[in-house]
């Protein structure tokens, strides 16, 4: 993969055109999500930490699943992505701590997963594939020109999807 | 006035949250030292108001792989507290319990593992109990949870159980000290804003 590689903070969204790599570091109960136009060559990356935005103020919209998503997509539609073309692929989503018994605390990771689905679906674009839950962190490359994402996890062997 | 998020803290409000971290981070130094058997100090407690990114890089980057013991506070003061443990502090503590150390975190078994969690809980229990007994408010604690995994990840946990409230995350904590050296270990203490604000209110430094 090439060197340029882009870093896309928590709670952060980088769109990219052409080639490079997009990646964004140590996702835990956080969501990665990989949007691509392949015609376009047009690629975004989301790191979205919670599943819902109730703020008042809205002052982060990328923090969240719902206002993260949709604000990703009017940004590629911005730049000449076509909805229905547009596909994601998705990691993240653990639960990093089981502090047992009937504790909110494990359960961000999965509330995140159900509302990027939820979103995608009513936003009509296209899930590909996932990588979701368990209990590992993963760093999550995505390749804009090819479109192929890569997850690295500590002590496993990189998935390539 | 109650604060709404962690950056509106005052001079004199952080000055009252680093003495709480102050008598916290020191009972527990004195706990470990008891343990080990060796004589641990405790740097000067700070406490830190960070964005999330800037968070990542004041623990040393996400991807470096870490040890943490984690353990959620309820009752009266509701929040996370976590043991951050990084290779010299594990190889400190596995020498003096079980008389080995390791080259990487790889080489951690069950055995050390479970030492890990358990140096982390009598921390936290004794940082928590002198924080308790201080401030004249009870708190219960949860069982300690482990994770060997991208540090990255492990600070998320506060944050994202927090994110919704606030922008910052808002740590109260210190590093030890063997031998002259610094051992790496954050002790950090995370409540969330509606605890805080009670916590200050109790504590009479909040002005509303």
């Amino acid at each position: 993969m090439a060197d340029s590689k882009i870093t896309v903070g928590i709670a952060d969204m980088k769109i990219a055109k052409g080639d490079g790599i997009l990646i964004t570091y140590a996702l835990g109960s956080c969501i990665g999500l990989c949007f691509h136009d392949p015609v376009f060559h047009l690629a975004a990356l989301l790191h979205v930490m919670l599943p819902l935005n109730m703020e008042a103020g809205r002052t982060h919209p990328l923090k969240y699943a719902d206002t993260g998503i949709r604000e990703t997509l009017r940004q590629l539609e911005m730049q000449g992505a076509r909805r229905n073309r547009i596909t994601v692929k998705i990691a993240g989503g653990a639960k990093m701590f089981d502090v047992g018994g009937n504790n909110s605390l494990g359960n961000i990771g999965q509330r995140n997963i159900e509302s990027v689905h939820a979103v995608l679906n009513k936003e009509g674009v296209r899930l590909l594939e996932e990588h979701v839950g368990g209990t590992v962190a993963r760093t999550l490359l995505f390749d804009v020109a090819s479109g192929k994402a890569c997850i690295r996890s500590y002590g496993k062997k990189d998935i390539i999807f | 006035m109650a604060i709404k998020s962690f950056d509106q803290l005052n001079s004199l409000e952080i000055d009252t949250l680093r003495e709480i971290g102050s008598v916290g981070t020191g009972n527990a130094a004195t706990a470990l030292s008891q343990i080990l058997g060796r004589e641990v100090h405790i740097t000067l407690p700070e406490v830190r108001i960070m964005g999330y990114n800037e968070a990542i890089e004041w623990i040393g980057g996400p991807e470096s792989v870490t040890a943490g013991v984690l353990v959620k506070m309820g009752g009266q003061i509701n929040g996370i507290m976590l043991s951050v443990q990084k290779l010299p502090f594990v190889n400190l503590v596995l020498e003096s319990m079980l008389g080995k150390t390791v080259d990487s975190y790889e080489g951690l078994g069950e055995l050390e593992q479970s030492a890990l969690v358990e140096i982390g809980n009598i921390m936290i229990s004794t940082f928590i109990n002198a924080f308790s007994g201080l401030c004249g408010v009870s708190i219960d604690l949860t069982v300690p949870a482990f994770a060997l995994d991208m540090q990255g990840a492990i600070l998320t946990v506060p944050m994202a159980e927090y994110g919704g409230m606030s922008d910052y995350l808002m740590t109260i904590g210190g590093n030890f000290v063997y031998n002259g050296q610094q051992v790496p270990c954050h002790l950090l203490l995370s409540p969330d804003i509606r605890s805080l604000n009670f916590l200050l209110k109790k504590l009479g430094v909040s002005d509303g």
